[in-house]
């Protein structure tokens, strides 16, 4: 028995709309380095899933940008690999994971695979799903499509065979249900419906509270653990970035930091990503910066989210909370005036 | 350039005064700045010079370069036109053809330059840290329409008797090469990098060949031979950062020079970045007694005791209580809890033990192998 994948990189979460205006929910950056769909991607190549599609609507520049051929996750393949499949429909993209309608323009990817049996996956959840042991339990059960879940909830990922994928992408209309999801959710007959019990760590990142709760649970130690595993490493695509340089007079702790960055001032309980630089005497508390942002020195930040490109001048003082973080759009500029 | 420039890169050095560092690995593979190996400097150099035709001459334990550098897809060399080639010795008819000097290392692989069809040839060091435009070495070289072209770099007076000087006249043309010389006239070094025009280079190879009592070496054969007959070379002055490191010492240097913006050496350079292999690692923690102070750490890193002014690899681990300051530590290390290290080079995947403490400080740099850390636990002394 051999899997494929089909991962949906088009499904439309309202609750993260500051950080999917140029983005789709699955290229958004998380744990510092990392875009969300590196998760899914990286759970399937460990699985030895060599075939694998991503359904992606638009905006997805970003993600194309991310995931180029594949090569950082061993996709780039002569026989099969990764195929980049974009839905035609002006509004793609639905509410619930695995529409049929985007697996219907691309129905070829189903017909012509080798394989017995289909993964559907989400792309915002972050976890360490071992599809091997998902898809032995699932043959095991003799259920026709098995869901993965966790003590919180689902992963919104499901194994079913490859025939009944056609079956229901074939008898989506008529049977008057939207996705993989929807059809699980509502336990529809004559199918019958499995449950593969997930014990590791997972996030779900389905609104900006969830995203700044499930980046800031990284700083414990045990989730690190659990998520970042040696035998199975999470893939991403390569930078090339410098170590990260802590100057005199910097004070880091209990944070996450990527490469390239350059720390003058002061950071604590934080995720900094790549090529990031915090000047002089700034002040950083439960802060996601991302990529190639900027803080000015004598800036104060707390519960800030600063989405890519993001430049705060000096003297910017933000405080946001736990519950309401303040979020900095893609390449937003702030200036002492603006914070006041 | 719409004249082909090939790029030749000697890598097959032992560096043995680099002790066990250099047991199993060449000096070019040899990890430096908390994420790189020396020969990523002259590779990168390659690529960002649009030199897309690079031949590795490799030598002694080629086996971690050739893995290494693989395909060259890190540079962006794995090309369908040129790319990089590894050129390791090998056998003919004739019997196996070692590289007894940097000179015959090139001849043996004339083949190879001939089929890539060059208009120049650049010939580089695979063992030293720096940064430059060989575009612009080989502009210069035409310019003045020179047959070789030799790189130079304006060391201190003091320290020029230990270096290959290049004595020039006004207008950069060399007259006399001097090798170590008590009393220096100049102080421009030879770095190792020569341009030539290829129709020279071939002729003055395939001569040097022929004379038995040659080393075949670029400095002390080549060069002073086309000196002699009045080929046309000039000294190109490169200014800027670069260091070979020959010794425990200079590779702790070389690391050091990174932590000080005055050395001139700035890796955070998107317009000449520095490419390497990347392992896939998460980013690195500093956790709530971690305290990192003029450094720099790579990806994987756990920091929960005290770094300062040190330079960390990929996958170290420091645990409380443990101090590190003025040293390099390489990837997979673990630092064990109360350990203090300080003017030490780890090598890779060293386990320190807790409460370590070097027995006797030695007046350079201690290169912290295994064997010490276990005549340490013999010692009792912990």
């Amino acid at each position: 028995m051999t899997l494929m994948a089909a991962v949906d990189a088009s499904v439309k979460v309202a609750g993260l709309q500051d950080l999917t205006i140029h983005r789709s929910v699955s290229s958004i950056p998380f744990a510092g380095r990392y875009r969300l769909i590196d998760f899914a991607l990286s759970n399937l190549v460990n699985a030895d899933i060599n075939s694998v599609g991503i359904f992606a609507s638009q905006p997805f520049g970003s993600l194309i940008d991310h995931i180029g051929v594949g090569k950082s996750w061993d996709l780039d393949r002569r026989k099969e690999g990764l195929f980049f499949l974009p839905t035609t429909h002006q509004n793609g993209g639905i509410a619930t994971v695995g529409s049929f309608r985007d697996f219907e323009e691309h129905l070829q990817f189903f017909e012509k695979s080798r394989q017995t049996h289909v993964v559907v996956t989400s792309s915002f959840v972050a976890g360490q799903l071992d599809y091997k042991e998902m898809l032995a339990h699932h043959l095991a059960s003799g259920k026709d499509i098995t869901e993965a879940v966790g003590a919180s909830g689902s992963l919104k990922s499901y194994i079913l065979s490859r025939r009944l994928m056609l079956e229901l992408i074939r008898s989506y209309r008529e049977k008057r249900i939207l996705s993989i999801e929807d059809l699980v959710n509502l336990k529809k007959a004559p199918y019958s419906y499995g449950v593969y019990e997930y014990k590791g760590y997972f996030a779900i990142i389905d609104s900006i509270q969830q995203y700044f709760k499930e980046s800031l649970g990284l700083l414990d130690e045990n989730n690190r653990r659990l998520l970042f595993l040696p035998q199975a490493p999470i893939y991403t695509k390569v930078k090339d970035e410098p170590p990260t340089r802590y100057l005199n007079g910097s004070n880091v702790s209990n944070s996450m930091m990527a490469n390239g960055s350059t720390i003058l001032g002061n950071v604590k309980n934080s995720i900094i990503s790549r090529a990031v630089t915090i000047g002089i005497n700034a002040s950083l508390d439960s802060c996601i910066i991302m990529q190639k942002c900027t803080i000015e020195e004598n800036c104060e930040l707390a519960y800030v989210i600063a989405d890519k490109d993001v430049y705060i001048e000096k003297g910017v003082k933000l405080i946001g909370t736990a519950d309401r973080p303040i979020v900095l759009r893609k390449g937003e500029r702030v200036t002492k005036e603006d914070s006041q | 350039m719409n004249e082909k420039v090939v790029a030749m890169l000697l890598a097959g050095g032992q560096g043995s005064r680099l002790k066990s560092l250099t047991y199993d690995i060449a000096k070019p593979a040899i990890p430096y700045g908390g994420k790189y190996r020396i020969i990523d400097f002259p590779l990168s150099n390659c690529t960002n010079s649009g030199i897309n035709t690079v031949g590795v001459l490799t030598q002694y334990q080629p086996h971690a370069l050739h893995r290494y550098i693989g395909l060259g897809t890190p540079w962006d060399l794995d090309r369908h036109q040129g790319g990089v080639t590894m050129l390791p010795p090998y056998a003919e008819i004739d019997g196996i053809k070692w590289y007894a000097g940097t000179a015959s290392a090139i001849y043996q692989n004339i083949n190879f330059l001939t089929s890539c069809e060059p208009d120049y040839v650049v010939i580089l060091s695979g063992d030293h840290i720096y940064k430059m435009d060989y575009e612009k070495l080989v502009e210069y070289h035409k310019e003045k329409q020179a047959d070789v072209t030799v790189s130079v770099l304006e060391v201190p007076w003091e320290e020029a008797s230990r270096f290959g000087i290049v004595n020039t006249d006004e207008d950069m043309n060399i007259v006399e090469f001097d090798e170590k010389p008590e009393k220096p006239k100049s102080n421009l070094a030879s770095m190792g990098v020569y341009v030539f025009d290829w129709e020279k280079l071939e002729r003055y190879l395939e001569e040097d060949n022929n004379i038995e009592e040659s080393t075949h070496d670029f400095g002390k054969d080549i060069l002073p031979k086309m000196l002699k007959d009045q080929q046309k070379m000039v000294a190109y002055p490169f200014k800027g950062y670069w260091k070979d490191v020959g010794t425990v010492d200079s590779l702790w240097e070389a690391n050091m020079d990174l932590l000080d913006p005055s050395a001139g050496l700035v890796l955070h350079d998107p317009a000449w970045r520095i490419y390497s292999s990347n392992p896939q690692l998460p980013p690195q923690v500093i956790t709530k007694t971690g305290r990192v102070q003029g450094s720099m750490v790579n990806e994987g890193c756990v920091i929960s005791g005290t770094v300062k002014h040190s330079v960390i690899f990929q996958n170290v681990l420091v645990e409380k209580e443990a101090v590190v300051e003025d040293s390099v530590v390489m990837s997979g290390t673990k630092i064990g809890r109360g350990a203090h290290l300080s003017r030490v080079i780890v090598p890779p995947d060293v386990t320190v033990p807790e409460n370590y403490r070097l027995l006797e400080p030695a007046a350079g740099i201690t290169l912290l192998t295994q064997d010490l850390i276990d005549s340490w636990k013999e010692s009792g002394q912990q």
